[in-house]
């Protein structure tokens, strides 16, 4: 695990969770019209996979990220795994041991796979205010933390929106305190080790 | 003249609450409180600052994503009433977010200005 190159997207997964209820549903719409074209069982056959399929796409992806967030912490409690800081992104849950300067990381795109490594495999962090445009026009409606493991970039949001947002709001500035905060974290952690 | 002076002065924290002039900064102080960024709570009573602030000659010496407390002191050069404003804020690079800001004008803080 500490070797381990980080895969952000784990592709299996994506496209099983985007394409499996369909296939089911395209199943379940041919076997209605083929087999049962009327009464009850049409309805079930019709319904049934649609409705099961949209609780799916809207639920399932979160329940399996706090499941592996919840497994990964446990793993880290028991290992002994000194956990300084914790930030639960929407894309990514980084979890930082600045004492033994190790990194903890789970993906929602790859929940079966976490990762702890060393931080000296960090190579660089930054913050992206996300700043566009000009005059009053000036805003953003991402701010994130970022830094490389080996070649592999991770982005991790601290504040997304769809509305943008002066840069002297409340949300931008909370988003961008915790990014300084945990790229200062994520150095740290570096310093240590090396 | 009074009447116009009695509403300018509910804008302003600065402007003593018994005669409406505006008072002298006495003494300022800076505190680092111990929460941070993303795990704020509101606290107005005075005990809790008097028991969990720890002093800061600036606003450097604050760990990034920690709140601060500012103190000033006002002296009313009127009427001496004296008062002192805490503002909770969070320092993020050359900008400060406020939270919160409470006046004490019966020396509940006194502690910390000293």
């Amino acid at each position: 695990m500490e070797n381990q190159k980080v895969k952000k997207i784990n592709l299996v997964y994506l496209l099983s969770y985007i394409f499996v209820p369909m296939i089911i549903c395209a199943i379940c719409f041919w076997l209605s019209a083929t087999f049962f074209p009327k009464g009850n069982m049409a309805v079930i056959l019709l319904m049934g996979p649609s409705f099961l399929s949209f609780i799916w796409w809207v639920f399932a992806g979160n329940f399996l990220y706090k499941k592996a967030q919840k497994k990964l912490e446990k793993e880290l409690d028991e290992s002994g795994f000194v956990k300084n800081h914790t930030f639960y992104g929407d894309g990514w849950t980084v979890v930082v041991d600045i004492e033994n300067g190790k990194i903890a990381l789970v993906s929602f795109w790859n929940p079966f796979e976490p990762y702890i490594v060393s931080a000296n495999r960090v190579t660089k962090t930054w913050v992206d205010d996300g700043k566009s445009g000009f005059g009053i026009f000036e805003g953003s409606g991402r701010v994130s933390f970022l830094f490389t493991i080996d070649d592999t970039k991770i982005r991790v949001n601290t504040f997304t929106s769809n509305t943008r947002w002066r840069m002297d709001s409340e949300y931008i500035l909370t988003g961008i305190s915790k990014a300084d905060m945990m790229v200062e974290v994520l150095e740290n952690a570096r310093k240590k080790v090396n | 003249m009074g009447f116009i002076r009695n509403i300018r002065s509910v804008f302003h924290d600065d402007w003593c609450k018994e005669c409406k002039s505006e008072m002298e900064v006495k003494n300022k102080r800076l505190y680092a409180l111990p929460m941070m960024v993303g795990h704020y709570v509101s606290h107005s009573e005075p005990e809790y600052y008097i028991k969990n602030v720890t002093p800061v000659n600036k606003k450097a010496e604050i760990p990034t994503g920690q709140y601060a407390c500012g103190i000033i002191a006002y002296k009313c050069p009127e009427c001496l009433h004296e008062a002192v404003k805490l503002s909770v804020f969070l320092p993020v690079r050359d900008v400060e977010k406020y939270e919160d800001a409470f006046l004490f004008e019966n020396g509940e803080v006194d502690v910390l200005i000293k």
